[in-house]
């Protein structure tokens, strides 16, 4: 079973999409507090990461960019997604695997997925 | 009817100006004329009446012997005298005609009554004078003169001639300097109007109108550009609460489209699926207002910027068929001859035309109604057609559809929606350096847009 971690500060999205992950058979771990991403990246070990970009007052794209300097988490996939469609336009230098605005078709969420698992 | 309000501004104050001269100038040369003629007549009396009291004083010797001959030959002479005198008579204390002389061709005798009680009289072109014949303060006699004013009508005629010929030239200066001098009060109204103008038609609050004047065009400046401030800064605030707006909205937004789609996929129930697919369909409706809503803010705050790479348009198009044949009925046509055309643009905000367009196109033609694509190629560019069999657009409308909330009057059709979405269009299609416009046909209407071909794209935005 593939493990994805899913940091967003809404917690409504993030049980939505915990719910619909658990039931596409992904083992999901979701947190809203982005001071834990470190912790969890160490101790769940994912092997995809969704991203949200505004976290309140943390940036998605520059906790993306740290884990590229990691080596320990430099190669895991990291989609960000966003209400703010026009971000997608600004995640090249972070270098995630994909974006994704909001609101997103689930199946559109689980294809990408998918794709970035493989 | 003449009115004063639809001259110019410029106009007015020349016509103004030239008024002035006008009527100033025709006091005065009325006032100079007046008295000009009048210290002639005066003069002229003067002088007559001088005249007669010297014949007067001649006669009384041919009064006191009675020699009516010696008087007549006296008056005889005033021919070579004062040849304006046209007829001559004096009367003895019995008021009978002593002697009399009348210039050849008129006729003798003509006195005024009123000359009894006056010593003159001016009376159509003719100046009457008569003075009393007195010898040791005891009056014998009456002298009459008849004078004829032929030189006044010259000196009169000649007079408003002059008069006429000067308020000409005048007024032709009047105007010329009020040709100059206007320029420098209208100039800054007329700049401040078409600043006006160019803000309500494009929206753009442009720099403010400088002007260091201090006077009341100086002070509509200011509150102008005060005004203009106030604009722009609320137009931001808009545009910061919509951003922010839109952004609120989409989060919850989100949650529940995702759990209508889950229930979706779960349900079975032929009557709750339904429910569950008409909850969807307007979600997705709430998707597109918040997003055109923002994309409007975008546009009006200049902060739409297009994302430029070459795509397909054949390959845009299919799948922008695609989508919309799964939500409407399948009744897209293709007739276009799209082969692999290679456009340069932003493939989302093309796609989002496209998308508009169509589902436009299928919204307003109801029914069975099919809708058809249509290209056409040049050497530059490339145009595609959306034609739809409904109620058409009306010539009045064509002007009008492209603007910000603009929404069909046709009331007996009515759909949902901010008339946002040929606004975002039109606004997409121009910054491509293409064009977008309807036309009528029979029945329905033809929604084109034109895009450049990748290789005259650079060169068209240089050009721009």
């Amino acid at each position: 079973m593939n493990k994805i971690l899913v940091v967003d500060d809404d917690i409504d999205i993030l049980s939505l999409v915990k719910i619909m992950l658990t039931m596409n058979h992904f083992d999901v771990e979701a947190i809203s507090r982005w001071e834990e991403i470190d912790t969890r990246l160490h101790d769940f070990k994912p092997d995809l990461v969704l991203l949200d970009v505004s976290l309140g007052d943390a940036d998605g794209r520059d906790i993306c960019k740290q884990m590229r300097t990691a080596k320990e988490t430099s190669a895991i996939p990291v989609i960000l997604f966003s209400a703010n469609a026009e971000m997608g336009k600004y995640i090249d230098d972070c270098r995630a695997q994909a974006f994704i605005p909001k609101p997103f078709e689930l199946s559109y969420l689980i294809n990408t997925i998918k794709t970035y698992l493989n | 009817m003449f009115n004063l309000r639809d001259i110019s501004i410029k106009n007015k104050l020349i016509l103004m100006q030239v008024f002035t001269s006008l009527l100033v100038l025709s006091i005065v040369f009325g006032v100079f004329i007046f008295t000009d003629i009048n210290s002639y007549k005066q003069r002229k009396v003067e002088s007559m009446i001088s005249l007669a009291q010297v014949i007067g004083t001649n006669s009384i010797s041919t009064l006191q012997f009675d020699d009516p001959d010696a008087a007549m030959e006296m008056l005889q002479d005033l021919h070579n005298v004062s040849p304006e005198i046209i007829r001559a008579t004096i009367f003895n204390n019995k008021g009978e005609i002593f002697a009399q002389y009348s210039k050849p061709g008129l006729d003798s005798f003509r006195i005024k009554d009123v000359l009894k009680q006056r010593k003159f009289l001016f009376s159509g072109d003719e100046l009457f004078v008569s003075s009393a014949i007195t010898n040791n303060n005891e009056v014998i006699g009456k002298v009459y003169l008849d004078v004829e004013l032929s030189e006044l009508q010259q000196t009169k005629a000649y007079k408003l001639e002059l008069a006429a010929v000067l308020l000409i030239i005048a007024l032709l200066f009047s105007f010329l300097v009020a040709l100059g001098v206007q320029t420098y009060i209208s100039r800054r109204l007329l700049k401040l109007v078409s600043t006006m103008k160019n803000v309500s038609e494009t929206g753009d609050y442009a720099e403010p109108l400088g002007d260091d004047g201090k006077d009341e065009i100086a002070i509509l400046i200011q509150v102008f550009n005060k005004l203009m401030q106030q604009i722009k800064e609320n137009q931001q605030k808009k545009d910061e609460f919509i951003g922010i707006a839109s952004h609120e909205l989409k989060t919850p937004l989100t949650t529940i489209k995702g759990y209508i789609e889950m229930l979706n996929m779960m349900e079975q129930e032929p009557t709750k699926k339904q429910f569950v697919e008409k909850a969807m369909l307007n979600v997705n409706k709430l998707e597109r207002l918040i997003r055109d809503l923002l994309d409007v803010s975008k546009i009006q705050s200049g902060q739409l910027r297009l994302e430029m790479k070459e795509f397909n348009m054949n390959e845009l198009l299919t799948e922008t068929v695609n989508a919309v044949q799964m939500v409407s009925a399948p009744r897209i046509i293709r007739e276009d001859k799209l082969k692999n055309e290679i456009i340069y643009g932003d493939r989302q905000r093309i796609e989002q035309v496209l998308l508009n367009l169509l589902s436009n196109a299928v919204k307003y033609s109801p029914g069975e109604n099919k809708v058809i694509i249509d290209s056409e190629k040049t050497d530059k560019d490339l145009l595609i057609k959306i034609r739809d069999f409904g109620i058409g657009v009306t010539k009045d409308e064509q002007m009008h559809i492209f603007e910000r909330f603009y929404r069909s009057k046709d009331t007996s059709v009515h759909f949902s929606g901010f008339g946002l979405g040929l606004y975002i269009c039109r606004d997409i299609i121009t910054r491509h350096c293409g064009k977008i416009w309807v036309e009528k046909a029979d029945p329905g209407s033809i929604f084109i847009f034109s895009l450049p071909l990748k290789h005259s794209f650079k060169t068209q935005q240089t050009e721009a």
